[in-house]
């Protein structure tokens, strides 16, 4: 990921006021070009507003909007809409049109053939994830994550370097919004477009964003920069108590957990030493992947696995989740390569904690 | 202008207002002619309506059965009726209740199925009985939809009963009638003059009894 | 054989006075419908008063429009025309009349019924305000419309007859004259065509409504 991208999107002293409320106030912020930035609030905070503001969904009261440098009021609104995808909540999708007419709906305002957009289409479809035989269905056919993998096609179908999402995730249910957030990335890895993601959830903000811009009450930006930022050094108490609880182990997620000693799965035994998870045992199936533990007689499911390259917060939940209150590392191919020891975790939660202040041991 | 002078004379003229034959009992005869319809269709097509949406099912039933009655012409059932049974008060109601069980029977059932089951199956796990949930849960909400209904069923009985003049019958279609028939053209613009004034006070009085029955909870902004 | 050609001038006449008066009147309800009906798209911070206060006008309005009678309003209108009560003319701007006031509540209800958020999807991805209503709006209010065209259609058909006890020609006249004549089968024959005549076009707007539709699938 780039470091120091350009700015794609930005806003120069911009305010929204209603008759009778601000809901955005004397906003400045630059969104990189090529990142995912998301913007996370409590509800009313403008962050929709801001975000209906770039494609003038929303006009402005005060201030500019500049689009790769350009104000975004030098050309018609309707041409700026076709220049830049929009994604959201329920999806929005034509019920009176098929899947791949909605997915062809810019290129076709664009003036491209019938031919042409559904060729698009079908390729699109594709690229989401959605099978081909889905085409020919009307959305009232489609069920919440194959709806909101549509409405994420006839974004990509404008063909732009921008992506607008307007909570596109929010209403579907957690697994599938786990499935829709892994591919977002997936798709931001292979399209690097520049991506302005709305969410009231912190933790999809954190899950998806390499910039976060969290808004406060009254529609100023509280804090904006890289998760970890936020998360280690909130600006404020506002961000603080939004950023919730457990930021404290959220934290752990940015954390490496690469340092962490790793105790043979043989333990000490060959050179007469106990194991020293005794009594407990693991056990492992015939390709060498753990299958659960044994106390005397009794055997118990296992708990989560810490998988190489995995985070602090990765460690920790083997470690909490394990009946032996050992975690078990995994390499690549799922095979159990070692045991995490819960003193060693928390001694390196530690290391990270004094380095974020400077502090020497 | 000239048959707009006339009008206004005849109505001026106090002779036009009283007797047999006058303004007051024509209007009194009208709304007696259409109070009748509109109660017989009523025990009919009410109970019937609501118990349909109360059952959830048979909505089919009932919007097929309103469009057939509301293909049916009633001048056509009128003089049908006349012929059969005979002149006198039977035949013209027994057409025009047909006309109103209609928008009676589709603003019942209609107003009925129409409340959100989430309510109704609340409260039955609290415990109401069939008969409660009719009483206390579904009727009171379907009001507003139910007294659409009666509203439209009173607009058009009252039009209709202007007709009941042509079979010999009274009513303020009798002016309509005898106009024509010595071709006054200005009575027959005071009668229809009346008619549309009866239809628009009854209609008030009917809103504002509607307003009076609904909850204060239930009125949608419009 | 001179009967059959009477009935068939008859419904010709029947068949006139009814579709023309639906079609003038739904085509004359649209842009009233759409000028009053409520706008919720987000962002927009709600309905506001004015256009609260302006559907309110529009509709009841109609409202107040509907509670003529039919039979009113075919012997009024002379004094606006200056035609006959008998003339077509009359007979087809009256009945126009009537079926506005039946179908700018249906129309409202219809444009209202279209859900906001596609119409936003429209605007975000670039509709223009005409292309959006002909393309997305119109389109999505058809089946709440087809429902209110559909009682317009058959309470129209039912209340043309009436116009015969005035003298206006139509299948009401085998009515009239039935009655007039002691005849009950020319009565019979009158209902009959009537119902046939309003099955038939109903079942014509149902068909249509239903090609016109056939995204609203069940999933």
């Amino acid at each position: 990921m780039p470091e120091t991208a350009a700015t794609a999107i930005e806003f120069a002293g911009v305010t929204k006021r209603y008759e009778s409320a601000v809901a955005v106030e004397d906003l400045d912020l630059a969104i990189p070009a090529g990142l995912i930035t998301t913007f996370v609030g409590p509800s009313g905070c403008g962050k929709t507003t801001s975000l209906r503001m770039i494609n003038r969904m929303v006009e402005a009261t005060e201030g500019t909007i500049l689009i790769q440098g350009e104000d975004n009021r030098d050309r018609p609104a309707h041409e700026l809409r076709r220049s830049m995808g929009y994604v959201m909540q329920q999806a929005g999708l034509m019920p009176h049109r098929t899947v791949a007419d909605n997915i062809a709906t810019v290129p076709r305002l664009k003036g491209a053939s019938r031919a042409d957009g559904r060729a698009r289409a079908l390729e699109l479809m594709d690229t989401v994830g959605l099978d081909r035989k889905l085409a020919k269905r009307y959305p009232a056919q489609l069920s919440g994550g194959q709806a909101q993998r549509v409405g994420v096609a006839r974004a990509l179908a404008a063909d732009s370097p921008i992506l607008l999402m307007d909570e596109p995730f929010s209403a579907v249910d957690p697994v599938v919004r786990t499935d829709l957030q892994n591919e977002l990335v997936r798709l931001h890895e292979q399209l690097e477009r520049t991506i302005v993601f709305v969410t009231h959830d912190i933790d999809e903000a954190v899950a998806l964003g390499h910039r976060i811009a969290v808004f406060g009450e009254g529609g100023r930006i509280a804090q904006f920069g890289t998760p970890e930022e936020i998360l280690r050094a909130p600006a404020d108490d506002f961000v603080a108590s939004f950023v919730g609880r457990d930021r404290g182990l959220r934290r752990l997620t940015f954390a490496s957990g690469q340092e962490l000693p790793m105790h043979p799965l043989e333990g000490g035994t060959a050179s007469g030493l106990e194991r020293p998870w005794a009594p407990w045992e693991l056990l492992l199936d015939d390709a060498a992947r753990p299958a659960g533990w044994r106390f005397g007689e009794r055997e118990v499911t296992g708990g989560t696995l810490f998988t190489p390259g995995g985070s602090l917060r990765e460690a920790l939940d083997a470690v909490l989740s394990s009946p032996s209150g050992w975690g078990v590392a995994v390499d690549d191919a799922g095979r159990a390569a070692g045991l995490i020891a819960s003193d060693d975790v928390m001694a390196a939660a530690g290391r990270e904690r004094r380095s974020r202040y400077g502090v020497g041991e | 202008m000239n048959v707009l002078e006339q009008t206004w004379k005849w109505f001026a003229d106090p002779a036009s207002w009283t007797g047999a034959g006058g303004i007051w009992s024509r209007l009194v005869e009208h709304l007696g002619y259409s109070g009748l319809v509109l109660l017989i269709a009523a025990v009919i097509a009410l109970p019937v309506g609501v118990l349909v949406g109360h059952r959830r099912s048979g909505g089919n039933v009932v919007v097929g059965v309103a469009g057939a009655l509301r293909a049916l012409p009633t001048l056509g059932l009128l003089t049908l009726f006349a012929l059969w049974i005979g002149l006198g008060l039977t035949a013209p109601v027994l057409a025009l209740v047909l006309l109103a069980i209609a928008p009676l029977l589709t603003g019942a059932y209609a107003g009925v199925s129409a409340v959100d089951p989430v309510v109704v199956d609340a409260a039955r796990a609290q415990g109401l009985t069939e008969w409660q949930i009719l009483t206390r849960v579904e009727l009171p909400v379907a009001v507003p939809v139910i007294f659409g209904g009666i509203r439209n069923a009173t607009l058009q009985v009252i039009a209709t009963v202007t007709i009941m003049a042509y079979i010999d019958l009274g009513g303020l279609g009798r002016f309509l009638i005898d106009g024509l028939a010595v071709r006054d053209y200005s009575r027959m613009v005071a009668s229809m003059i009346l008619a549309a004034a009866l239809a628009l006070v009854l209609d008030a009085v009917l809103a504002g009894a509607q307003k009076l029955l609904s909850s204060p909870g239930l009125s949608k902004e419009d | 054989m001179g009967n059959l050609s009477t009935v068939g001038h008859l419904t010709w006449l029947h068949l006139l006075q009814s579709v023309l008066p639906v079609v003038l009147g739904t085509l004359i309800s649209i842009p009233i419908a759409r000028f009053a009906a409520g706008r919720r798209a987000r962002g927009a911070g709600g309905r506001r008063g004015a256009g609260r206060v302006r559907r309110g006008v529009v509709v009841n309005a109609a409202a107040l429009l509907y509670t003529v009678p039919s039979l009113a309003l075919f012997v009024l209108l002379p004094l606006i025309l200056g035609t006959s009560i008998t003339s077509l003319t009359n007979v087809i701007v009256a009945l126009t009349l009537y079926v506005v006031a039946m179908m700018v509540r249906s129309c409202v209800d219809a444009f209202e019924s279209v859900s906001p958020e596609v119409l936003d999807a429209g605007t975000a991805m670039g509709y223009r305000p005409l292309r959006a209503f002909f393309g997305i709006e119109l389109p999505l209010s058809v089946p709440v419309m087809a429902a209110g065209l559909r009682v317009a259609l058959v309470s129209n058909i039912s209340m043309v007859s009436v116009g015969a006890v005035i003298g206006i020609q139509s299948l009401g006249t085998l009515f009239t004259d039935g009655l007039r004549r002691d005849l009950m089968a020319e009565i019979v024959v009158g209902i009959l065509a009537t119902v046939v005549l309003a099955l038939v076009l109903d079942r014509l707007v149902t068909w249509s409504a239903a090609a016109l539709t056939r995204w609203q699938v069940r999933a």
